[in-house]
Formats: C-alpha cells, sequence, structure tokens
C-alpha cells in the first residue's frame, strides 16, 4: 500500500483509500448497490429541498427573513450532525483507525488523514449543496462580494460538520469502550434522544405564537456561535458591517481546531484499545455454572437455556442494552406528551407495540456467527424463535405495563388502563408477528465493533427502510383493532384487554410460526448473511 | 464421516472442487492444506454450517442436509473464524452448550467443571468469554465441543494460539479420546503435530484433494513436510528477491 511511501501527499492517500473501499464494498453485490443508490436519492432529496429553503429569502430579498433564517437553519444543521449519527444512522467507519496504530504516521498526518476521507461521503455532498442555498440569497442581497464570502463561510461549516460529528461519536465509542463509562456513555445518549422531542416542541410552540422578534434574538445570539458564524458572514457584508465576518471565521476556526484536537485524543485513546484488565481472577462465582446460567429460576431444558442466553445478552450487549434504553425513553416520553397536548393515545399504542417488536428485526444479526453454535446443537426453528421472543418479552412487557398505566393517569383516565395495556399487547404481537420472518429472511451483518454506532457502509439505509417498513406493516394490521375499538365505546374497556392479547397471540403465532419454518429451511443461508466481512 | 463430491462457489471463485474422503471410524484424522485451500469451508460443508452447491456429507451414517438432527445430535464442533456466545462466562456457556444439547443438569454441572478445570479456564471465573485470550477462546470452544460426549469430533485449526503446555493437554485430551473409541477429524497447517497425533492425513489445496491415506501411506520413507510442499507444488527457497533484508 502506497500510505508510506507518499508521506507529502497522505491526506490524498486517504481519500482514495475510502473510495477504494466504498467501490470494493459494492463490487458484485447487487443488494449493496441497491442501497446505495437509495442513498443517493434521499441525499439527492434533502440537498435539492435544503438548497430551495435557504435560498427563498433571497429570492424574496427579505433581509430580515435571511437574517433569522440562515444563522438559525446553519445551526440546527450542524446539530443534526452531531445527533443523527448517534440516534439513528451511525458512522461509517470503514476506515477504522485502530487499523492505522502500526504505521509510522505523525499524529496529524493521520488526523488530517482521516478527516480528509471523513468529508467524502453522501452526506457531506447533500450538505454542502443544500447549504449552497445560502450563497444564493448572500448574492441576491449583496453582491458578489457577499456571495463569495458566503462560499468561504459554508466551506468552513461543512469542517465544521464533519469535525463535530466525528469528534462527538468518537468520544462516545470511546466512553463506550472502557467498562466503567459504558453505563454513563449509553444514559447520556438516552438523554440526548429524549431532549429532541422537548426541543421539538419548543420549537413549534414558539412558531404558534410567531414571536419574530424573539427569533431574530436568537439567531443573532446563533450568529456568533460557531453553530451559526459560517451561514451568516455573507449576511453581515450585505448589511455593511464587514468588520464582523474575520471575527466569526476566526471563532468557527478556533472551534474546528479545538474539535479535532478532541478528536485526536479520543482517536489517541481509541487506538490503545479497550482498558480490558483490572478485574481478572479477583470476581469468582461459586455456584454450577447451570445455576449461573439459569439464575435459579427458568427450567433447565433446551428452551430454558435459550431464554436465558438472550436475557443475559439483552442486559450485557453494548448494542442490545442501547435499543431497550432507547425504547424505554421514546415509549415514555412520545404517549405522554400526546397525552399532555390532549392527543388521543389510542394510535400511539400502535406505534410504541410497534417500535418494541422492531428491537427485533435483526435479531440474528446481534450476535452474529455464533449462531452457529445453535445450528451444530440442531436447535429447531420454531425454538430459537420462541425463545428469542419470550427474552424480548420478559423486559417488554413489564415497560408495556407501565406504559399503559403512566398513559392512562396522564390523559386522565385510570379507567382505561385494561383496554390500554390491551391495545399496546396487540401491537406488539402484530409487530412480533411481523418482524420475526423479516428477521430470518432478511438479517444482515453487522460490524464486530464495540461501538454502538458503528454500521457498514449502506447499513444506516438498510436499518431506516427495516424499521419503517415493520412499522408501517405493524400499524395497517393492527389497524383493525382500533376500528373496533373505536366504535364499541364503553364496552371496549371491559373488551380490550382479551380481544388486545388474544388479537396479538393469534399475529404472533403466525409469524412466529412462518419464522420458525422459514429458519428450518434456511439455516446456513442466514448464517452466512450475519458473518460479517462476506 | 464421509464425503461426496462436495462443491462450493462463493462468487466466481471455486474455493473447493468436489472433495469426497471417508473418515474411518476410530481414525485420527488430520486435513492439511495451505492458507486458503478450503479446508474451512469443506469442514463448514460437512458439518452443517454452509450449504454445498452440490455433494453429500454424512456423518456416521446419517445424512448432514437430509437428516441434520440425527447426524448432529453425535457430533462435536470446534468451528474457527466463527464468535462464540461471548457475553457469557465460560461456565455459563458450557452450561448453554449441554442443555442445548438435552443433557440433564447435574451431568452438565459435573462435566464443566472437570473441563474447565483440566483445561485450566478456572470453575469459578467471572471472566466472560469476549475478554479471553485467543488460546484461552479456542479451549473453551473444545470444551464445549468435548461437554456431550460426541462420537465423532470435528476441529478447525484446534491448536492454533494455544501455548505449548495447554496445546500438550488437548493432545492428551483427544489421544484418549480416540483410544476411547471416539473419531477426530481436525485441520492444521502445522505438520509437526500432524505427524506427531495423525493416524491419516489427507492434503487439500486449491479446493481439490491433492493424497489421502493412512499417515505412512502419504508420506512414505520423506517427512510430512517435504510431502505437502511438493504437492502443493510451491517452493521454499527465496531466489534473489528480499536482498535486501
Amino acid at each position: 500500500m502506497a500510505l508510506t511511501a507518499a508521506p507529502s501527499g497522505s491526506s490524498l492517500t486517504f481519500v482514495r483509500l475510502k473510495l477504494r473501499l466504498i467501490a470494493n464494498g459494492l463490487r458484485g453485490r447487487p443488494g449493496r448497490v441497491a442501497l446505495f443508490l437509495t442513498g443517493l436519492l434521499l441525499s439527492g432529496i434533502f440537498a435539492v429541498a435544503g438548497y430551495a429553503i435557504f435560498a427563498v429569502p433571497g429570492v424574496l430579498g427579505d433581509d430580515q427573513a435571511a437574517a433569522t433564517l440562515l444563522p438559525l437553519g446553519g445551526a440546527a444543521l450542524v446539530l443534526g450532525w452531531v445527533v443523527l449519527p448517534l440516534v439513528f444512522f451511525g458512522v461509517d467507519e470503514s476506515l477504522d483507525p485502530a487499523r492505522f496504530a502500526l504505521f509510522p504516521l505523525r499524529r496529524r498526518a493521520l488526523i488530517t488523514g482521516l478527516f480528509a476521507a471523513a468529508l467524502v461521503g453522501l452526506p457531506t455532498l447533500a450538505t454542502l449543496v443544500a447549504t449552497a442555498g445560502t450563497v444564493s440569497t448572500a448574492a441576491q442581497l449583496g453582491g458578489t462580494a457577499a456571495a463569495l464570502t458566503q462560499l468561504a463561510g459554508i466551506v468552513v461549516g461543512l469542517l465544521l460538520c464533519v469535525a463535530v460529528s466525528r469528534a462527538v461519536t468518537s468520544a462516545f465509542a470511546t466512553g463506550l469502550r472502557s467498562r466503567r463509562s459504558r453505563d454513563l456513555a449509553v444514559i447520556l445518549l438516552a438523554v440526548t434522544a429524549a431532549l429532541l422531542g422537548p426541543l421539538q416542541l419548543a420549537v413549534l410552540a414558539g412558531l404558534e405564537r410567531a414571536d419574530w422578534a424573539a427569533f431574530g434574538t436568537v439567531a443573532d445570539v446563533a450568529g456568533w456561535t460557531p453553530l451559526g458564524a459560517p451561514y451568516s458572514v455573507g449576511l453581515d457584508v450585505a448589511a455593511g458591517r464587514a468588520w464582523a465576518v474575520p471575527l466569526k471565521l476566526l471563532i468557527v476556526v478556533a472551534a474546528l481546531v479545538g474539535l479535532l484536537w478532541w478528536w485526536s485524543a479520543t482517536l489517541e485513546r481509541a487506538m490503545l484499545g479497550a482498558a480490558a484488565g483490572g478485574r481478572g481472577g479477583a470476581a469468582t462465582d461459586t455456584r454450577s455454572p447451570v445455576g449461573r446460567l439459569l439464575a435459579g429460576r427458568l427450567p433447565a431444558t433446551r428452551f430454558g437455556a435459550l431464554v436465558a442466553r438472550e436475557v443475559r445478552y439483552w442486559m450485557r450487549e453494548t448494542r442490545r442494552r442501547a435499543s431497550l434504553i432507547t425504547f424505554t425513553v421514546v415509549g415514555l416520553f412520545l404517549p405522554v406528551s400526546i397525552s399532555m397536548s390532549g392527543g388521543s393515545p389510542g394510535p400511539m399504542a400502535l406505534f410504541v407495540g410497534a417500535l418494541a417488536a422492531v428491537a427485533l428485526a435483526n435479531q440474528f444479526g446481534y450476535e452474529g456467527s455464533a449462531y452457529a453454535a445453535n445450528m451444530t446443537a440442531g436447535v429447531p426453528g420454531r425454538t430459537e424463535i420462541h425463545s428469542r421472543a419470550a427474552a424480548h418479552a420478559l423486559f417488554t412487557v413489564p415497560l408495556l405495563v407501565i406504559v399503559a398505566v403512566v398513559v392512562a393517569l396522564v390523559s386522565g383516565r385510570p379507567e382505561a388502563i385494561a383496554a390500554q395495556f390491551g391495545g399496546l399487547v396487540a401491537a406488539y404481537g402484530v409487530g412480533l408477528g411481523v418482524v420475526l420472518p423479516v428477521s430470518v429472511v432478511a438479517a444482515y451483518a453487522l460490524p464486530e465493533t464495540t461501538s454502538p454506532f458503528a454500521v457498514s457502509s449502506g447499513g444506516g439505509v438498510a436499518k431506516g427502510l427495516l424499521t419503517l417498513g415493520a412499522m408501517v406493516a405493524t400499524v395497517v394490521v393492527s389497524a383493525p383493532l382500533q376500528v373496533v375499538g373505536f366504535f364499541l365505546g364503553d364496552v371496549w374497556l371491559w373488551l380490550g384487554l382479551p380481544v388486545g392479547i388474544a388479537y396479538g397471540c393469534a399475529a404472533y403465532l403466525i409469524g412466529s410460526g412462518i419464522a420458525g419454518d422459514r429458519l428450518d429451511r434456511r439455516m446456513p443461508e442466514v448464517l452466512a448473511a450475519v458473518t460479517p466481512g462476506r | 464421516m464421509s464425503l461426496r463430491g462436495l462443491v462450493k462457489r462463493f462468487d466466481t471463485k471455486l474455493a473447493v472442487s468436489g472433495v469426497s474422503l471417508d473418515v474411518p471410524a476410530g481414525s485420527f484424522y488430520g486435513l492439511l492444506g495451505p492458507n486458503g485451500a478450503g479446508k474451512t469451508t469443506t469442514l463448514s460443508m460437512a458439518v452443517g454450517l454452509l450449504r454445498p452447491d452440490a455433494g453429500q456429507a454424512f456423518l456416521l451414517g446419517y445424512d448432514v442436509w437430509a437428516d441434520p438432527a440425527a447426524a448432529k445430535a453425535r457430533l462435536g464442533v470446534l468451528p474457527d473464524g466463527v464468535r462464540l456466545f461471548d457475553r457469557l462466562t465460560g461456565a455459563e456457556l458450557l452450561a448453554y452448550h449441554g442443555l442445548l444439547r438435552g443433557m440433564d443438569a447435574a451431568t452438565v454441572d459435573q462435566r464443566a467443571r472437570e473441563l474447565l478445570d483440566v483445561l485450566e479456564l478456572g470453575v469459578s471465573n467471572k471472566t466472560m468469554v469476549v475478554d479471553y485470550s485467543a488460546g484461552m477462546r479456542k479451549k473453551i470452544g473444545l470444551a464445549c465441543a468435548l461437554l456431550h460426549a460426541p462420537r465423532l469430533l470435528v476441529l478447525d485449526e484446534p491448536f492454533e494460539a494455544v501455548d505449548p503446555v495447554s496445546a500438550a493437554r488437548i493432545r492428551d485430551i483427544l489421544q484418549r479420546y480416540v483410544a476411547g473409541g471416539g473419531t477426530v477429524i481436525f485441520s492444521s497447517h502445522v505438520m509437526e503435530v500432524v505427524e506427531r497425533l495423525c493416524s491419516h492425513v489427507a492434503i487439500l489445496s486449491d479446493g481439490v484433494l491433492r493424497m489421502h491415506g493412512t499417515l505412512d501411506a502419504v508420506r512414505g520413507d520423506r517427512s510430512l513436510e517435504d510431502v505437502f510442499v511438493q504437492v502443493v507444488g510451491a517452493r521454499v527457497a527465496t531466489g534473489s528477491e528480499l536482498a535486501w533484508l
């Protein structure tokens, strides 16, 4: 590899390596190509829509709107770069920094190289195109000088977006690698995710009141922070405040340098690997092996062992734990916020139940090739599926009870607890019925890293599409129950629980039956699909 | 174990092209081959982890792909390049494997303790398998394969990354197992181990079985390494290259 041979142009080498990795990942894999094209299409839509929104104030010639929209929109974009990789998409870690640990690269060369490679990708391209709309606005309002300044602004802004996203995910991942801070990081993540909701509500409330003066002030302040500064420099030129431009650029560059320094510091720790030691032989357990596995509560059978192993995995594996925590936060926050704003909590039961089941949509991907052990032990497909669903239900059903109680109390209808719970169970059952066959037919491999955010190229799109599809299917299948409940009125308070449970169980039995039979016929294919690097 | 014309194709590359092999009961069979020869692919197809494009595999008389339950019940496997359920501790993993095989709890407990003790993995160790060293992982994998006292053991690279003391102990366990009537087939590229242990060897290269038979028949009066290098058709001596080293 030419990595060491070309020390001067090493950033370019990193970029070429990244492009080569993307190309090799697509070669001979029609599924990946399709995902890539979907990603391309979505990025294109985002880019065009973003450009249009940012260009509107310029077309209208509205100084006021531009001064509000550009700094605030830009700031939102930068924040999106922080939050979205953490919560939804993950980061494309195809250039894993740990791989470069043995190359004689100086830290600065490594960081600039990795940074240059991180700039290659659909999200950066889409962001650049979208923010180019601000250049158009600056040109309309302030002529060529303003446009050129704004152009410089968006380029620096793009660098800032990428740097902030890398620095934050890297810091989180490093935190998650070491045992001690792992739980803390997971909780921080959950809180970040939970904060998105209230933030959105606050913005919506502000928009309803249409308090433009307040927004103007916020925009002015945001324009002087690194978040909004890159996107408001062109307007400063247009408004005759050229003196502000070097100051703002200085602010952004300082932030950029700070972020890159932070990133390199966490990378250094990541390259040294996880701190594994510290608790070797000290911890001992004198119970019998079987007693330790089953914790004294599950039957000493094949099914009991399978459930016990799954329960351990939900507690011990970062990815699964993160999904349970996210579900708990969203599952509680969403219905409560809807109830408080006066909406009907009925339809959201569908959503919460479906969301719970979606955690199993790629259940075989979680432990990857370890599934081979169950295959060589000859575990029948239905036993496998039932045990996995049972272990997940052990965590989910109590949560659903809590959701039902909380929602009924918040909406001031304590008599509806039972019916509410029935609706949740029905949706969860239907969700499982939909998701379990999907997990057998459309299993895909997750990369073997400890970072819960890392996905392989295209993995983010696959995850999103699978989740969305399963949600829609669940809502459609369980809609009849909601309609019946709506027309029955008060009788439903009594019938809701038994009918909901029966509906959910029936859907689950059908879905798990299909999934089990498919699994019996497809075991080797499932194993091949979840084994990384094939 | 007997394999009949196994074929596997990955994309356009023919990984294994028509391997037929008979492993007699009670034999200690070594499967040799250079890196990428198709050893892991062949063994994966033989034990039912990878679906062959053509051919059949029989374990103790049962067709792996037609009657998997009966074939797998008497089989112990140590796959290579496959993860274990590594978020369990060693003891939990053994208990899990035992119960999956339908053994009763008391037997599982007793055998698991013995295996953990003999392989020096620590009976009451609470370390998760994910934090084990590579050698310890091989050993716990081997313990899982042995736990249900199978009639046939299929081991992929059992001595890789294992320290010499543990390797000697594993050799001892396997030799006693064969002496007690069990059958072992394992893959390796360490000639010394194969020469010391095996009653039979097969040499695989580029997905084709080049030679097979009893150890003495294969090596004749030469060393196994010479035969291997000649059969595989590689060169060992370097010429003028690497002069800078």
